[in-house]
């Protein structure tokens, strides 16, 4: 979805910056989008709130609250895809193999 | 800067209040002491800085949740590892775990961490305290089962009919339809209507499609989420 939306919009996403938690040059905030995202999934309260004072300074409180409701969302679906067995089609999983070795997720319990 | 929950939109607060409250109350296979127990065992798990890990089955450790539980030991051991350790699940647990719960009532049991866990996660990430759970509410499930129950391919647990048509985590909770309602008006909320998803430019004014999925793929990356 990640690589569709950005196509759509005429960027590329380079993924191994997801991976890195560096974010991309080309969409907007992404480092402090990227870094809110990884301290809001870790246990780290003081990295969390420099974060969000971050995302805060850089793009407003609506869009704070926004990231913080899609990241939210995540934690649910994630849930549920994992709970359930969710699973792609094997042609589908053969073209995304690509996208998850960059980001290296290719090897986690999860593949199925 | 601190964010209070009078800036949250009201479509995520509503979204958000009637799925919390509807942890307390009777579901279609759980009642709602047994929901709310559930609950609690879920909220336990995502928010302990220092987690049982994923072989111990949180019933067995004193202390951790009530000797004598409404919900069976086996529930409340499902909902912790799901809970927390949801990329460590495999078809052979699952296959285990449904010997003890059917498996409709293991779609509701995944819809009620879910719903702990996306709550906790919003309210964490925003410094906002969280909710308390109400007082569970008496009443029976509904044991409301549609006719149309068949197994999948892309899921190990049942499924409305047809199967496999659409994705597999969007047909995951159709046997159990309350939940589905509850998890998919969340979503909506949360992340973009259903009826926008083909829409790569669609935005509420804040973020973009692609720094939505940017946020997206991170979190299932810490997750170690495959799908």
């Amino acid at each position: 979805m990640l690589s569709w939306s950005g196509t759509e919009q005429g960027i590329e996403i380079d993924l191994t910056t997801v991976q890195a938690a560096t974010g991309g040059v080309a969409v907007s905030f992404a480092k402090q989008l990227v870094d809110f995202a990884t301290a809001a999934t870790e246990f780290n309260l003081t990295a969390l709130a420099k974060s969000r004072d971050q995302l805060i300074s850089v793009a407003g409180v609506a869009t704070t609250i926004d990231t913080a409701a899609v990241i939210a969302n995540f934690e649910m679906m994630t849930r549920l895809a994992d709970s359930t067995g969710a699973r792609m089609e094997t042609e589908v999983v053969a073209n995304r193999l690509i996208v998850a070795q960059a980001m290296g997720v290719d090897k986690v319990v999860s593949r199925r | 800067m601190r964010i209070s929950l009078s800036d949250v939109r009201q479509d995520l607060v509503l979204a958000h209040e009637q799925a919390w409250s509807a942890l307390s109350e009777p579901g279609t296979w759980w009642s709602g002491a047994q929901r709310r127990e559930l609950a609690q065992t879920a909220l336990l798990a995502v928010i302990e800085i220092e987690p049982l890990p994923p072989w111990v089955a949180v019933s067995a450790v004193e202390g951790k949740i009530s000797a004598s539980t409404v919900a069976s030991s086996s529930a409340h051991d499902a909902v912790y590892r799901i809970a927390r350790h949801a990329s460590t699940l495999t078809k052979e647990w699952y296959e285990r775990v449904t010997q003890e719960i059917d498996p409709l009532a293991f779609v509701e049991l995944c819809g009620i961490v879910c719903t702990v866990a996306t709550v906790v996660a919003f309210r964490r990430a925003l410094d906002l305290e969280l909710p308390e759970l109400a007082a569970a509410k008496t009443g029976e499930p509904s044991h409301h089962k549609p006719d149309n129950i068949v197994d999948a391919t892309l899921n190990w647990v049942p499924v409305v009919a047809p199967a496999d048509e659409i994705a597999a985590v969007v047909q995951a909770f159709t046997a159990v339809p309350q939940t589905n309602r509850v998890i998919w008006a969340m979503a909506d909320a949360q992340y973009i209507p259903d009826k926008e998803m083909v829409d790569p430019h669609w935005t509420r004014g804040t973020l973009t499609r692609v720094q939505m999925e940017l946020v997206a793929t991170r979190v299932s990356q810490q997750r170690e989420c495959f799908y």
